[in-house]
């Protein structure tokens, strides 16, 4: 039965013409290799969470009196987005598992995506042919924190609402056109009644379906150029080395996709995230300290805090304060990154082949010194978010710790820049950096004297990888039409290896 | 059966409840800070141990004076007890009958209210003269702090008194909305509390009686601001009283772990370091190669098939 | 079932004993047996999710219950494929992305060739066409940009404060110099604009009594030890609702920009460029506080054509 529908669709679309070419298809075997998956994966919880609290949010900001099991809001004048949010919490059985683990999901979403581009960053992974698959990539990290803010902010909650104050307040800076763009995003002058309908809609389909689209492209580029590979044995720059598809890594990364979503699960279980019931509906003369965003919009909260006073006056206009950390700042941030590998090729290696093996971090020292001084720099801005809250914990001078990062995001990249670079040279001269040493023994022989030798191996550390084999492409076709129809092959043309 | 195990559930996860807010400042400082703080809580510590052991020799020799002093035939005991206190541990600052000094304002004016709440909530006595007030055990037990109280008040006019709030009948509703209005600003929304300019802190508004609190808003102590019945009324005082003492001080966390209310940053703590560093230890396990082994590399394979 | 390559002789065939086909596990009964430990365990899991959920237990139990099943499950999974499975490492060739000149104008002929004939002597119907889908560009963009919102005009140059507007609380309270101690502040709007985001004040009671210049040429603007500052940052627009009365400084929430109160809410401390704009009051002969006029500059965070003056 399941075989006539098979060869029913079969005869209709070829699938086993490429199926067995893409049983075959090889997948390096490296944990690094593996971050972007847990993108991958906290992307497909998000969508599933995401339908499931898309059928109880009401995006609008009409005016409701709430009642419901949260004491302290019952009979409180909110919006209808912040009262089924709240419903969704207290009122939908799983509803609050279904938040928590939408957060939790976005939270490690961006997370694994920064992570990934630094792997792809300091092993050189972005080099042609792949520069416009990390153009996309960037591109789907801005969506990602985008569409992060948008979900953080539609609960119209008082801390997210701050927020969008904010993002007014950024947007009406830029030149030119700011007034305009802020006044055609919220429908008029701040706060409008419309920004919650257009935030949702922006969140659950049109970011979405951009994200997916992309990361249709993404894992396009990533099938037709082959993944990179780290330097061993047999890995050559025309050929890749790992495990197949099927069925080594459809049970692997099948795995790691429960194993991601269990992870996301059992956080969602225990630690409470966003609890906006205790922050109450945004009120826009209201106000709570401690209002910080999500983590990865951290960076540019760290930058609105730590910039100095400053802003252009000119004649009858003027550059507000905030343009220069909230527009400039990721503006130069991305188009640095989107421009990079050309940058680089251009500035630093002169390089401008294929390459599908990667480097490590240490073969191109300054690739690697000034990924790690900018890199640096936002993780100084990100801090630089928590100024109050780590001022508190540990009672120190707010005054003190605004200028501790004023200054340690100018002197920690200058300093991490040379260090890096350093460890680099270092690096490139112990072949033996990052194996596991053997002990060594110090014996005493019948004579009397001393000598040291080495410790056996530990077992399974040391063993010299196996040499790969090569799968090829075997033409069945005329052996297959010869035979019987009922009739399948054995053993045979999955792993095909030539006779030495 | 099943609900006996039912109940045990039911508490432990009480019990985890209850001690989120530690679980969550210890998860959110990490180890750096959380070494910082042990290093700079040690000396305090300690010294609050030895100031604590002093006082406490010291009040029982206060009590005993006081004794002393109702027995020589004082008109109301209370405040001569008052005033024997007030001798003893306040006077040295704050003058001879709250009159003022050089190292302290005087008292003139300020009611009972003022008294009650810095002395209840530990910031008087200060540790030495001229540090800044603290939150720390309180001194004095309830009938002493009222004593004290009492004896200020009786020597001027004017001030608030000690307020005892009826939350009867107190709605949390119009209390959550007045503190998020007048409160939140510098206390958080969860009040948490939070650091404000210069090396001042708006102080968590956990473990505080609803006398403390009604008289914290009424009172604006140190750089708080004055709420006066003209800003908050009456009724709205004792609605906000309410929300303090029963929502911020037992917050609602259905959702799990709360870390302590200070919200995205201690979230993304989680979710960079537990959440992603996770799925990074699967990924490492998943990506390692280093299983494969000799033993059994002399062992014929069962699964494969041999083809000749 | 026949065996390919008995029949076919033509078949090279497979040889499987090659060490790189053997499973990776060390002991590769007790791998197994993990593996079935694992496979149970998220079959209880899932099973106990199924339990919590039909009970409405609550959120830690449903998320645990489906948390450790998922990751048993998950775990049972990679164990098989990491474990239990050829250990490799096999290889396939890796076609280079390079094309060759040849290629390259090969596609070039085609594309050319046929679009000669498409185009020969009629570059009249190519300007055309560009004309008529450049337009259809540009007026596609009408519908979905301006519709979006009114243009911004003057309103964010002025609030709804003007001339004799009383100090609203948000109650509908006129407000009067015995509601505030000093060291009190209350957040107050133009009588029909409560709750606004735009005109948000927040007046304070600095002290006793006697006027307050926080300016030269702010005389009369700040009567009896009271003064009234707009309740919106200048740097990014949040409420500025925290008072230290002590200091006499205002501290914005968002950025922690400070303000000194007594200076004309001068910023101090932090991000905010320029003060806080200051409201003129006075008390009028019933006792209530009222405008002595509008803001005299637009409020909150700058924009392009807030012109240039500080």
């Amino acid at each position: 039965m399941i075989d006539a529908i098979y060869n029913w669709i079969d005869n209709r679309l070829a699938l086993s013409k490429s199926g067995r070419h893409l049983l075959n298809k090889i997948f390096p075997d490296h944990w690094s290799f593996m971050i972007g998956e847990i993108a991958l994966y906290s992307f497909i919880v998000l969508l599933i969470s995401g339908v499931f609290l898309t059928l109880y949010f009401v995006p609008s900001e009409a005016m409701t009196i709430y009642h419901g099991a949260y004491k302290p809001l019952d009979g409180m004048r909110v919006s209808q987005a912040y009262a089924s949010t709240i419903n969704i919490s207290f009122g939908v059985r799983g509803g609050l598992f279904m938040r928590q683990l939408h957060h939790w999901a976005a939270n490690i979403f961006v997370g694994s995506i920064v992570v990934h581009m630094l792997r792809v960053f300091f092993t050189g992974a972005f080099r042609r042919p792949r520069e416009a698959n990390w153009m996309i990539g960037a591109t789907l990290l801005i969506l990602a924190i985008f569409n992060g803010f948008l979900g953080y902010s539609i609960p119209d909650d008082l801390v997210s609402g701050t927020g969008i104050r904010i993002a007014f307040s950024i947007l009406e800076s830029i030149p030119f056109v700011g007034t305009n763009l802020a006044f055609f995003l919220f429908g008029g002058n701040y706060p409008g009644t419309d920004i919650i309908p257009r935030f949702f809609i922006l969140h659950v389909l049109i970011l979405p379906l951009v994200i997916l689209g992309l990361l249709a492209a993404h894992l396009g580029m990533l099938v037709k150029h082959k993944h990179t590979q780290f330097k061993g044995r047999g890995a050559r720059n025309d050929n890749v080395v790992g495990s197949p598809l099927w069925p080594n890594y459809a049970a692997k990364a099948g795995g790691f996709f429960f194993l991601t979503t269990g992870v996301t699960a059992i956080l969602a279980a225990l630690v409470q995230i966003n609890p906006i019931w205790q922050y109450g509906p945004y009120v826009p003369y209201k106000v709570s300290y401690a209002v910080q965003p999500d983590w990865y919009m951290g960076w540019l909260d760290g930058a609105l805090r730590v910039m100095p006073s400053w802003e252009i006056h000119l004649p009858g206009h003027m550059i507000p304060n905030v343009f220069f950390p909230g527009i400039l700042l990721p503006g130069v941030t991305f188009t640095l990154i989107y421009l990079w590998p050309f940058i680089e090729s251009k500035f630093i290696t002169h390089d401008y082949a294929e390459h599908h093996l990667l480097d490590k971090p240490r073969d191109n020292p300054m690739r690697t010194a000034i990924g790690a001084a900018v890199f640096a720099f936002y993780f100084v801005l990100f801090g630089a978010s928590s100024t109050d809250v780590l001022a508190n914990y540990l009672q120190v001078s707010l005054n003190v710790v605004l200028w501790a990062f004023r200054i340690a995001c100018i002197v920690v990249p200058i300093v991490v820049f040379p260090v890096a670079y350093k460890i680099c040279l270092e690096l490139q001269h112990l072949p033996e950096a990052g194996k596991r040493k053997r002990h060594m023994i110090i014996v005493r022989d019948e004579e009397g004297a001393y000598h040291s030798v080495d410790s056996e191996e530990y077992p399974g550390y040391v063993t010299p990888e196996l040499a790969p084999v090569q799968i090829e492409e075997v033409d069945l076709s005329p052996e297959i039409s010869a035979l019987n129809a009922t009739a399948t092959p054995k053993d045979t043309g999955v792993y095909k290896i030539p006779r030495d | 059966m099943i609900e006996a195990i039912k109940k045990r559930i039911k508490i432990h996860f009480k019990a985890i409840v209850k001690y989120n807010k530690v679980a969550g400042l210890l998860v959110f400082a990490l180890a750096p800070v959380l070494l910082t703080q042990f290093l700079v809580a040690l000396p305090a510590v300690a010294s609050v141990g030895s100031h604590l052991s002093r006082h406490e020799s010291q009040r029982q020799s206060n009590m005993s004076q006081a004794t002393a002093a109702a027995a020589a035939g004082a008109k109301t005991p209370q405040l001569q007890e008052g005033r024997t206190l007030f001798d003893e541990n306040c006077s040295s600052c704050h003058g001879v009958d709250a009159a003022g000094s050089k190292l302290a304002p005087g008292l003139h004016g300020l009611g009972a209210g003022v008294v009650n709440l810095w002395v209840s909530s530990g910031w008087m006595p200060l540790a030495n003269p001229g540090a800044e007030p603290a939150r720390k055990p309180a001194l004095f037990d309830l009938q002493q702090t009222n004593a004290i109280s009492d004896y200020v008040a009786s020597l001027s006019r004017g001030g608030i008194p000690i307020l005892y709030p009826n939350l009867k009948g107190a709605s949390v509703t119009e209390g959550f909305s007045i503190f998020a209005l007048n409160c939140a600003p510098c206390h958080t929304i969860t009040g948490a509390g939070d650091a404000l300019s210069n090396g001042l802190y708006a102080p968590p508004l956990h473990g505080l009686t609803s006398t403390q609190v009604a008289e914290a808003v009424r009172s604006g102590p140190n750089n708080m601001p004055v709420f006066s019945t003209g800003v908050i009324s009456k009724s709205q005082l004792k609605d906000l009283v309410a929300y303090v003492t029963k929502y911020i001080e037992h917050p609602d966390n259905p959702g799990g772990v709360g870390l302590g209310g200070v919200g995205p940053v201690a979230e993304g703590f989680i979710g960079l370091f537990v959440g992603v560093g996770l799925c990074l230890l699967v990924a490492f396990w998943i990506g390692d190669r280093t299983e494969k082994e000799e033993d059994k590399g002399h062992k014929k394979s069962e699964t494969g098939v041999q083809h000749a | 079932m026949p065996d390919v390559t008995e029949e076919h002789p033509n078949l090279e065939s497979v040889s499987l004993d090659a060490p790189q086909f053997e499973v990776a596990a060390k002991n590769v009964k007790r791998t197994e047996y993990v593996t079935f430990g694992a496979f149970i365990l998220g079959f209880i899991g899932f099973a106990a999710f199924g339990a919590a959920y039909t009970q409405n237990a609550p959120t830690y139990m449903l998320g645990l219950t489906i948390g450790l099943g998922l990751f048993f499950f998950g775990f049972g999974l990679v164990s098989w494929g990491k474990y239990l499975m050829p250990q490799g490492p096999f290889s396939e060739p890796r076609p280079l992305m390079e094309t060759t000149e040849q290629e390259r104008e090969l596609l070039k002929a085609d594309f050319t060739s046929r679009g000669k004939v498409a185009i020969k002597r009629r570059s009249f119907l190519v300007k055309a066409m560009a004309a008529a889908g450049g337009v259809f560009g540009i007026v596609a963009a009408f519908p979905l940009i301006r519709s979006l919102g009114p243009l911004p005009k003057n309103s964010l140059m002025t609030t709804k404060w003007r001339k004799g507007s009383y100090l609203t609380t948000i109650y509908g309270d006129k407000v009067r110099p015995s509601d505030l101690e000093v060291g009190g502040i209350v957040t107050v709007f133009p009588e029909d604009d409560l709750g606004s985001a735009i005109s948000q004040t927040i007046l304070l009671r600095v002290k006793e009594s006697g006027p307050i210049v926080t300016m030269p040429g702010r005389e009369n603007w700040a009567p009896d030890g009271f003064v009234a500052y707009s309740k919106v940052c200048t740097h990014a627009g949040c409420p500025v609702g925290l008072y230290e009365h002590l200091e006499q400084l205002l501290v914005c929430p968002c950025h922690q920009s400070m303000f000194n109160v007594k200076d004309g809410a001068m910023p101090v401390f932090g991000p905010a460029p320029r003060p806080l704009p200051q409201l003129p009051i006075y008390i009028d002969s019933d006792g209530y506080f009222r405008a002595r006029a509008g803001y005299d500059e637009p409020i909150g965070p700058g924009f392009w054509t807030r012109g240039g003056t500080a």
